[in-house]
């Protein structure tokens, strides 16, 4: 993209490339540096010893999972049948998943709060898994539309003339070249629910059900804040997302661009 | 006939699925919202008053709700140029030929994936008297009190910052892609016929990644008017309402105070506006 000629611009491009890089590692060299503070690795000792890590972690990943699996299923079907199928009134429907997309979560407390305690749903997995993938789903539409569209449509046809039904076109020529984009939607979706905040804290009222992202408060309040232990707790909930992204990094890479690009 | 109507449906079906969720969960969601939105009710008492568009009328008087919606046009003009800017930059710097460009992409992208919950207790120290930036000031006796999350004058911009540190990850990973869609011989013909570096970014590949470009904007005003969890985490929306947002203060008066039908004035509020917004850019989007 850039023309670089001499050996001395392109040293002042890397030296360029690596300040404007350093900011993005100093939180992340902050947040490492200070959980190792006062009694250095002892600190993860401790919160690791209180024994409520892997139950948060347990927590987050059946909350993540239930939501990955309603987005996934929920918008393959519906991308595919926005992009290759004939539907009456599409721009409605397209304009009704638009308006989803803009809702903030907050707006959906008072809503479900109430209605969640009527259903009994309140205080059980369903009631964040529910909403977090509701939330989700409009993006993760989107994004498969946009992806599908891109796919020939007489792939679908090839199939249909050697008397494929839409449901086995959908299964066998579609949904195999759908993987870049299903990285990506999971990816996003993982991130989206693992990071949850407000739902978990608001909507799992019961200690043995939080999810790792109240891990903080509970040292807050455990270790009468203790920076340190509590840093050490957000290290330990970082680590496996930063592992899960670099394990799918070029798969959603290439997912986000064929899904984004239009 | 019937045939070709069933032709002309037959994807109904498929994204039937999708919209009853939908449906149940938020468009539901929203009706009670709008129903509540006239009531005045403490979520407690098992008797709901109807008060008309009492609670609409309050807002508008409202100096919070002003200071809200100014930190969040604030918010979003610097927040949309500076992170956008850095993402291009950083885009075409890593289309060009530079070292470890692996590693400089994760490094940009990481903080993306961050928790801003896993993230808030390292802001609030870092940007502490006991944090780093503190003992690099000191360290170059430069006479700096690094307090800005305290003081009204500052803290907002130091939210920004944050922000800007989670979401450049999400612009670089689009321009980028947008990039490598560019037509390469056409830069090298103008490169070689003089135009320098910074002259084909401005006139060829932004131009060309307007796309991209309007997406985020879109993105960016939904974003901005959703705005909760790093306030909410970090500041708590203080000091005096410095740092407050719609979303932390539809929060602070349904949640906190029990002020459940202003609340939801509040956010029919948000929703108009982010509608409102979205729908401006994608206009804007199909214009040209």
């Amino acid at each position: 993209m850039l023309r670089i000629k001499s050996k001395r611009k392109k040293i002042l491009l890397q030296i360029l490339l690596f300040v404007m890089t350093l900011p993005y590692l100093l939180p992340l060299l902050q947040m490492f540096l200070g959980s190792l503070g006062g009694r250095g690795f002892y600190n993860y000792a401790a919160v690791w010893n209180t024994g409520v890590v892997p139950t948060y972690f347990r927590n987050s990943i059946i909350i993540s999972a239930g939501v990955i699996f309603i987005v996934y299923v929920l918008s393959m079907t519906a991308g595919f049948g926005f992009a290759k199928l004939n539907i009456l009134g599409k721009e409605a429907f397209f304009w009704l998943i638009l308006v989803a997309l803009t809702l903030p979560e907050v707006i959906l407390l008072t809503p479900l709060f109430v209605t969640f305690q009527r259903m009994h749903l309140f205080s059980t997995f369903f009631s964040v898994i529910f909403p977090l993938a509701a939330l989700q789903l409009p993006f993760t539409i989107l994004l498969i539309r946009n992806f599908d569209a891109g796919i020939p449509s007489e792939l679908m046809e090839a199939a249909k003339i050697d008397g494929a039904t839409t449901t086995q076109a959908f299964l066998h020529v579609i949904l195999p070249l759908t993987k870049p984009i299903g990285s990506a939607v999971a990816m996003l979706t993982l991130i989206n629910s693992w990071n949850s905040y407000l739902l978990p804290l608001l909507f799992l009222q019961k200690p043995s059900m939080q999810t790792v992202t109240l891990l903080p408060q509970y040292f807050q309040g455990e270790f009468t804040n203790d920076q340190t232990k509590i840093l050490a707790a957000a290290v330990l909930t970082a680590i496996p997302e930063i592992v899960a992204y670099l394990c799918m990094q070029k798969n959603f890479e290439r997912g986000m661009s064929a899904g984004a690009l239009k | 006939m019937k045939k070709k109507l069933s032709i002309r449906n037959n994807g109904m079906i498929w994204i039937l699925p999708a919209f009853l969720f939908l449906i149940i969960m938020i468009y539901y969601s929203i009706f009670f919202t709008f129903n509540l939105s006239t009531m005045d009710w403490d979520g407690l008492s098992p008797t709901m008053e109807r008060v008309g568009f009492a609670n609409y009328t309050k807002m508008f008087k409202d100096m919070v709700f002003w200071k809200a919606i100014k930190n969040t046009i604030v918010y979003f003009a610097i927040t949309f140029v500076v992170q956008n800017f850095l993402g291009f930059v950083f885009a075409a710097i890593l289309h060009s030929d530079v070292k470890l460009p692996t590693v400089h992409k994760c490094l940009i992208f990481i903080p993306t994936i961050l928790a801003p919950a896993t993230m808030a207790p390292v802001f609030r120290l870092m940007f502490s008297p006991q944090g780093m930036l503190q003992k690099f000031f000191d360290f170059v006796h430069i006479p700096i009190t690094v307090d800005w999350l305290s003081k009204p004058q500052t803290a907002l911009y130091v939210l920004m910052a944050i922000v800007v540190w989670e979401f450049t990850g999400m612009s670089f990973i689009l321009y980028y892609a947008a990039m490598s869609q560019i037509d390469k011989e056409m830069l090298e013909a103008a490169q070689i016929d003089g135009a320098g570096n910074i002259r084909t970014l401005w006139t060829m590949v932004f131009p060309g990644c307007k796309g991209t470009t309007v997406s985020l904007a879109m993105l960016g005003v939904i974003g901005a008017l959703k705005t909760f969890d790093i306030p909410y985490l970090i500041t708590t929306g203080g000091p005096d309402h410095a740092t407050e947002f719609l979303g932390t203060y539809i929060y602070r008066q349904g949640i906190r105070q029990s002020h459940l039908g202003y609340a939801a004035a509040l956010s029919v509020m948000l929703l108009v506006m982010a509608v409102v917004g979205a729908f401006l850019t994608n206009k804007a989007n199909k214009g040209d």
